[in-house]
């Protein structure tokens, strides 16, 4: 009994909080909602990865086709 | 004026707005609830951008009455699409297209400033050979911290069917005809193989969703961890995982693709001319908009119909036939020709809430022209169905009707009674127009060279 209770005001707490309007029509569902927060660090650590990633392929793909002109110059 | 006259049953779930038809003319109410939104929507150059990409259907604002004038902030006039399609009508591709333009969508709104509130597959349609967002009123504006309220929604109408086909059979995305709110996933988790756990993204989007679902369904939650909510960094991860999940789902169309091919070459290149002639003829006789092809396989004679200029929906029962149309369609841009899957023995009812969000076949026509070309014996012989029914039924989709009368001496028709009982007396060329004279006026019969098989072209009487 005291679980529904909880889960009740849980999901009252979800509808009263800051992200909630009375627009949202859909119902997210709370374990969907829940899911997301909890993969939303690994989730956003990824995205900062990828981007230091594509950063430094970029540095030196930048730096590899700078040689590569500066050798075609040099044969030149 | 009586409000809510026209308004379109199917359109009820959304206080923002709904659709309406007025004079046979399709309009969308949008409400005062929805103003803001709307107005962001349009000043941010979201709709410009989403529009000039093909990615949504654009619209105009109209100054007609309000269908609901309490409620309406403004009235717009959506461009028409041809024809509706649902997801348990969509090949693998067509399915997984819509769901990568679900995604692309997502990732510009929110360069903008805004978020998919919804991401129905009903939400989608083909225009022009590919798929495009048709509900203008999907968007809300961002707010930082905020979930991705369709996440459920995209796992089930997309995500899990696609798992499915990719994963277990291409038959269970038909599913979604029974789940009209997509695929449970609790049930997708269930019949997926035990090795896609070991998929980071089927365990997290599927699996362990499923099991969230189930788990918090009924315990408490730690508030601290609402409390902290979701960047937008990890929001744009969530994104990008969705999209990978989806693109790394492959389905290859099997053998059977070109099983009934074979059809086209049971008979003499000439005869197989000769027919495309004749075809070519009746339509151009007939001078259609819409042209609806029975059992159209990979679509040789729809291209027939498409490149006279009408929108040729191309129907097959045999999902493999779909693909390989879709994909050719794709490839070489063909924008009026739009494949799809339907089972002419079950066609897709009537479904929804009161029998009426989803159109049923029959309620989607009629067509200007129906082609039912190498059908017949399907339908008579096969499926047992009375020539008089299928006289029947063909009469509610058809204005005319291309249809192709196949003899029990062709090798095709001896196929189908090698293994059975001939129970079919009145299966003859009289026993055909006598049984379709009923309902159509013959205008012209033709006898296919070198084969015995007949052409007819015939035109709906009225209803008496």
């Amino acid at each position: 009994m005291e679980n529904i209770h909880l889960a009740f005001k849980f999901i009252a707490s979800l509808l009263s909080s800051p992200f909630s309007r009375g627009d949202a029509y859909l119902d997210p569902g709370s374990g969907s909602y829940l899911l997301q927060l909890l993969l939303a660090g690994l989730l956003g650590s990824l995205v900062v990865i990828r981007a230091s990633w594509d950063k430094i392929k970029g540095f030196f793909s930048k730096r590899s086709n700078e040689e590569a002109e500066t050798e075609t110059d040099e044969e030149e | 004026m009586k409000k809510n006259r026209g308004r379109v049953k199917a359109s009820f779930r959304d206080p923002s707005g709904f659709l309406f038809t007025r004079a046979g003319k399709l309009y969308r109410q949008i409400n005062h609830h929805y103003q803001d939104e709307y107005d962001l929507l349009m000043s941010s150059g979201l709709y410009a951008a989403l529009v000039n990409a093909d990615l949504l259907i654009p619209h105009e604002e109209v100054d007609i009455e309000a269908e609901n004038p309490e409620t309406a902030y403004k009235i717009i006039a959506p461009e028409i699409v041809p024809f509706i399609s649902y997801p348990y009508e969509w090949c693998f591709s067509q399915l997984s297209d819509a769901a990568t333009l679900t995604l692309e969508i997502q990732k510009r709104a929110m360069d903008f400033g805004m978020s998919l509130k919804d991401s129905s597959a009903y939400n989608i349609a083909f225009r022009n050979g590919l798929p495009v967002l048709i509900d203008s009123l999907s968007f809300e504006r961002y707010r930082e911290g905020k979930p991705w309220v369709p996440y459920r929604q995209f796992c089930q109408h997309f995500l899990a069917p696609l798992a499915l086909a990719a994963y277990k059979d291409i038959r269970l995305t038909q599913l979604s005809r029974v789940y009209i709110d997509g695929i449970p996933l609790d049930l997708a988790s269930r019949l997926l193989p035990w090795r896609t756990r070991f998929n980071f993204n089927l365990m997290t989007h599927i699996h362990l969703h499923a099991a969230a679902q189930s788990k918090y369904a009924d315990q408490e939650i730690d508030k601290e961890q609402i409390r902290r909510g979701m960047s937008k960094t990890a929001l744009a991860g969530l994104i990008h995982s969705l999209d990978g999940s989806i693109k790394r789902l492959k389905w290859a169309p099997g053998d059977s693709a070109w099983a009934d091919y074979t059809d086209f070459h049971s008979y003499s290149d000439s005869a197989f001319h000769h027919k495309k002639e004749i075809v070519a003829r009746f339509i151009e006789r007939t001078k259609p908009d819409t042209v609806w092809d029975l059992g159209a396989n990979v679509g040789v004679f729809s291209r027939i119909a498409s490149e006279a200029g009408a929108q040729t929906v191309a129907f097959d029962f045999d999902v493999s036939a779909v693909e390989g149309n879709y994909r050719a369609c794709v490839d070489l841009r063909e924008e009026r020709v739009l494949p799809l899957v339907m089972d002419l023995t079950n066609p897709s009812p009537d479904i929804g809430w009161s029998h009426a969000e989803r159109d049923s076949l029959v309620r989607r026509g009629p067509a200007d022209i129906v082609m039912a070309l190498a059908l017949i014996h399907h339908l008579a012989i096969s499926n047992n169905v009375p020539l008089r029914n299928v006289a029947d039924f063909l009469h509610q989709i058809a204005r005319w009707l291309i249809i192709e009368f196949i003899p029990k001496e062709d090798s095709q028709v001896k196929k189908l009674l090698a293994t059975r009982e001939d129970i079919f007396p009145l299966y003859n060329p009289q026993g055909f127009t006598d049984a379709f004279q009923s309902r159509f006026t013959i205008h012209e019969e033709i006898e296919i060279h070198d084969t015995k098989r007949i052409l007819y072209l015939m035109e709906a009487k009225a209803n008496s």
